[in-house]
């Protein structure tokens, strides 16, 4: 036999009178970044089950728990910018029980902050119009790298457009890096965010490279960016964080929850741009 | 270039007195290099990184010097159809338990990640902390079919180790295989160390003891310096005296001048000429496993499972399961409620899987089914079973697990397409029975139904293949009779002869005449658009038979399979096929001697020296009847047959049917909205 079932949930209507949405924050580093996107969805319901939180779930006869991410990102690349929205059946306590969302979920992936959601709110996908990337590359030649990719980064920022091929499995596609361009900055800095691949070897000031790019109009990657950098002297980079996602500023980004400027140069650690 | 990452090589292998070092128990030892800041570079260049990072709920990380044994538990496949294996989940939690003890799991890489592996260095590795598989001091391997055979050897040389056990020292581990294929170890002999039949709890209990002690000698030994070190063949001495532990290098086989065999005997002193296989009498000692680990990546079972019962008695020809994990032993409603609640809170699953080779036979699934469909009911959780069940019963019992949601798919194992190719099989259900239990599903709203059969078994005839068409014609048009959309899909595989089975002397089909079976259902069913037909590559089955009863003379033909390339033989994307012909040429291993040639009474079989408690005598009369279309019913509550297992094991069915009580196969006129029987209890109505 082995019978193929699914079951739904009932009493929607009187969910819905007292449901509570949040939109959140979350990391996203360490092994959890290699897991994929598909997999997101299984891996935050089984938390919220073990967390006993009460998660809302989709009607009919496939029912799927309310938690939205509004993009993926790339399987390998480490996040502090990973957004979600939730939405709770019953009323919950949130310093409380997303506290104890983030300890069942697993090692790497951390709530950082969360905002209660009112009715009648625009779209999480709205308030995430651009995002901070990082890109790092390793210490071996910190000096001479940091001063071509402030060259590069001057040339794109006056070029009219920048075309990479991006290569994929059902052909090549080639998209135009620039208009996503809105901000670009290189430096140095000793410090690195995990995960570094490799130990500082004779300097340990790494090559940074932080870029603001749209998210409201074509999809821009964090490697078409490299792509349109690199000219093929420039390796891939050694880790790749998605720092934050709000709004664009002149020096930086205002994070979409906290309203905190994110700088695109960081004060700390950091020589000058 | 700028900015290209220095290369890390990967941590060296140790060898020698450095690997023995590590080996040591407790703190004394050297904890091994953690290979994952080689391998954490390499992940983004593979297929599903995920697999190989470990951090899954209820995963046990554990100080190595906290431990005096260490395992190593492997599945030799990839994580995604490895991670839900019961019995690897079962030992891990035993083990860990265990203060003296640490397991770690592993897995088999896909081509890319290996590829990767060798050029850099990184060996087998664990997924909780990464260490190399030549630190551990067991290595155990589950085999629940022969498909795993080439990884196996893969694993091992990739680990760091010989492939083959005689030149495998002191200082490298113990491989141990336990599982279904594990019946017979011989096309395995040169290269595992020690193979367990039966359950594996209480044998791993054991055999850690054994290797601990052995240890703590070891260490004594050469702390007192009293010149006898103890060696690697001293340790395979005390594990052949463990009961139940098969170490194929303490026997020899002979042959017949014409090539038959003659017999596998025992050269070792203590190690026992019949090897029995292990069982536990009461499950409900072994609730296990409580912390199943939750992945972090798809894997074929999302579930929380619970083993309802053990074994299964009811005859199946063709079943090896069936016939080797006998008696059937329940575990209690009230334990299996309990195991479902708390599992399903600790992992945060939102499917329970009951499992057991036919979960409807358990003698209270009826309340154990309604009580769980109670507990989740308005809830997301869904429940499902395995049955091979096909009757009525299982249509309520559905209906039961389905409450409040979508009666879609249901699949029933007929397994044969004739009343008279059944009985041989001794598969009882008729053909007039089938066809009404499709005829409630449907009218009760299901809306596709799935059925599974074999072609190429025994005594078949080309009639009883049309009849396997014939009743997949018949179905669809009951399906169709209620619903336009209704669909049936009738699934076809090619039979495997297995050891320790009535069939075991049966002769396979070759692929040629599977593929022409399949042709004639083909054909026969090709003007019924709706009525679908599935089947497996008919020569997926001959590298399986081959394995399944070869001797140790097919040992060379794995070997050199796996040294042309041969991985993950089971795997359609991996046609191994033309790789294993070659190597079964260039070793002198002819597949028709194995596989297609029907053997006779007189003949010994490469399995005889292992007991799976089944009397030869009785095998043997139940082929002669399966060859007289004769049935047999099933001993939970009928007559006792005398197969032998339960005087042999000193053991007996733990059943709610001891009291002779009858199972309830629900009329087949049921209406349509009936539930299961109400529940006077069946264990209280069996007294």
């Amino acid at each position: 036999m082995g019978a193929t079932v699914t079951r739904y949930t009932t009493g929607d209507e009187q969910e819905r009178a007292v449901s509570q949405r949040f939109r959140i924050r979350w990391t996203k580093e360490g092994r959890t970044r290699f897991v994929s996107a598909r997999d997101l969805t299984s891996v935050w319901e089984r938390a919220l089950r073990r967390a006993d939180l009460p998660i809302a779930y989709s009607e009919g006869f496939t029912p799927h728990a309310k938690v939205s991410f509004p993009d993926a990102l790339p399987v390998g690349v480490s996040s502090t910018g990973e957004y979600a929205e939730l939405t709770f059946a019953a009323p919950i306590v949130p310093a409380r029980d997303l506290g104890a969302l983030s300890t069942s979920l697993p090692a790497g992936m951390d709530i950082t902050t969360y905002l209660e959601v009112p009715d009648g709110a625009p779209k999480l996908a709205r308030m995430l119009r651009a995002t901070l990337w990082e890109l790092v590359w390793p210490a071996s030649d910190a000096a001479e790298l940091t001063e071509l990719l402030r060259r590069r980064c001057e040339e794109l920022r006056r070029a009219d457009q920048a075309e990479v091929i991006r290569h994929r499995p059902d052909g090549d596609r080639t998209i135009d890096v620039r208009p996503a361009v809105l901000e670009l900055a290189t430096f140095t800095r000793t410090t690195v965010p995990a995960p570094t691949r490799t130990e500082p070897t004779g300097s340990d000031a790494h090559t940074v490279l932080r870029a603001v790019l749209r998210n409201d109009g074509p999809t821009v990657r964090p490697t078409d960016l490299h792509a349109a950098l690199s000219r093929e002297d420039v390796a891939p980079p050694i880790a790749t964080v998605r720092v934050a996602q709000g709004e664009a500023v002149p020096d930086g980004l205002r994070e979409a929850l906290s309203g905190e400027v994110e700088r695109l140069v960081p004060d700390v650690d950091a020589e000058a741009a | 270039m700028l900015g290209i990452a220095p290369t890390v090589p990967a941590p060296p292998r140790l060898d020698g007195a450095a690997r023995a070092e590590v080996r040591r128990p407790g703190p004394a030892a050297t904890a091994p290099p953690s290979y994952w800041d080689a391998l954490e570079p390499l992940l983004p260049r593979v297929k599903k990184p995920a697999q190989y990072v470990g951090g899954e709920h209820n995963q046990v990380v554990a100080g190595w010097g906290s431990a005096e044994t260490r395992w190593l538990l492997c599945y030799p496949d990839t994580y995604e159809v490895g991670q839900p294996n019961q019995g690897i989940q079962i030992l891990y939690e035993i083990l860990n338990e265990r203060p003296t003890a640490l397991a770690e799991r592993a897995y088999a890489p896909w081509t890319d990640l290996e590829a990767l592996q060798r050029e850099h260095g990184i060996p087998t590795f664990s997924l909780e902390s990464h260490r190399p598989l030549w630190a551990f001091d067991v290595f155990g391997v589950t085999l629940p079919h022969e498909l795993g055979h080439t990884n196996l050897l893969n694993l091992l040389d990739l680990g760091g180790i010989s492939h083959r056990s005689d030149r495998r020292t002191i200082d490298d581990p113990i491989v141990v295989v336990g599982g279904h294929a594990a019946y017979n170890p011989e096309p395995l002999a040169p290269f595992i160390d020690v193979a367990v039949m039966g359950d594996g709890e209480q044998v791993a209990i054991d055999i850690d003891d054994c290797v601990r002690a052995f240890k703590r000698d070891r260490e004594a030994g050469a702390a007192g310096g009293s010149g006898t070190e103890l060696t690697r063949h001293d340790l395979l001495v005390r594990l052949a005296a463990v009961e139940g532990c098969y170490v194929p290098a303490f026997y020899e086989a002979r042959y017949h001048e014409d090539g038959r065999l003659k017999q596998v005997v025992s050269i070792q002193k203590g190690a026992p000429s019949l090897v029995p296989k292990r069982t536990i009498q009461d499950l409900e000692q072994w609730p296990y496993p409580r912390k199943q680990l939750v992945p972090m990546t798809e894997t074929v079972h999302e579930r929380f499972s619970v083993e309802i019962f053990r074994g299964c008695t009811r005859g199946c020809r063709f079943c090896q399961a069936g016939m080797i994990t006998r008696p059937v032993r329940e575990r209690r409603p009230e334990t299996i409620q309990k195991l479902v609640e708390e599992g399903v809170k600790d992992t945060g699953f939102n499917e329970v899987g009951l499992l057991s080779l036919s979960s409807a036979d358990h003698s209270a699934i009826a309340p154990i089914a309604r009580d769980l469909a109670d507990t989740y009911e308005g809830t997301v959780t869904s429940l499902s079973l395995p049955s091979t069940r096909v009757d009525a019963f299982n249509v309520t019992l559905s209906n039961e697990l389905a409450r409040n949601g979508r009666r879609t798919g249901l699949t029933f194992a007929p397994e044969a397409g004739s009343d008279r190719m059944r009985a041989v099989i001794n598969k009882m259900v008729r053909e007039e029975d089938l066809l009404q239990t499709a005829e409630i599903a449907f009218s009760e709203g299901w809306r596709h139904i799935k059925l599974y059969f074999m072609v190429g078994l025994p005594t078949e005839r080309d009639e009883d293949v049309l009849a396997i068409a014939e009743l997949g014609i018949k179905t669809y048009e009951l399906a169709r009779k209620h619903g336009k959309a209704n669909k049936v899909t009738i699934s076809v595989g090619g039979f495997v002869p297995k050891p320790h089975t009535p069939f075991q002397w049966a002769p396979q089909d070759p692929p040629e005449e599977i593929k022409r079976k399949l042709t004639m259902i083909r054909q026969t069913i090709k003007h019924h658009s709706g009525l679908k037909l599935r089947t497996n590559d008919p020569e997926e089955g001959v590298i399986e038979g081959l394995l399944a009863r070869g001797d140790r003379r097919v040992a060379p033909a794995v070997e050199r399979a796996w040294q042309l390339g041969a991985r993950f033989d089971g795997w359609h994307e991996m046609p191994t096929l033309p790789t294993w012909r070659q190597a079964m040429d260039e070793t002198g291993v002819e597949l028709a001697w194995f596989s297609y040639r029907e053997r006779d009474e007189k003949e010994a079989l490469p399995w005889d020296h292992l007991d799976s408690g089944l009397e030869k005598s009785w095998l043997w009369e139940d082929w002669e009847d399966a060859r007289s279309d004769k049935q047999l019913d099933d001993c939970r509550w009928s007559a006792c047959y005398d197969c032998g297992v339960c005087p042999g094991l000193s053991i007996e069915h733990d059943t709610g049917y001891s009291g002779g009580f009858q199972l309830p196969v629900l009329p087949s006129n049921l209406g349509g909205s009936q539930a299961l029987p109400t529940t006077p209890e069946r264990y209280a109505a069996g007294d």
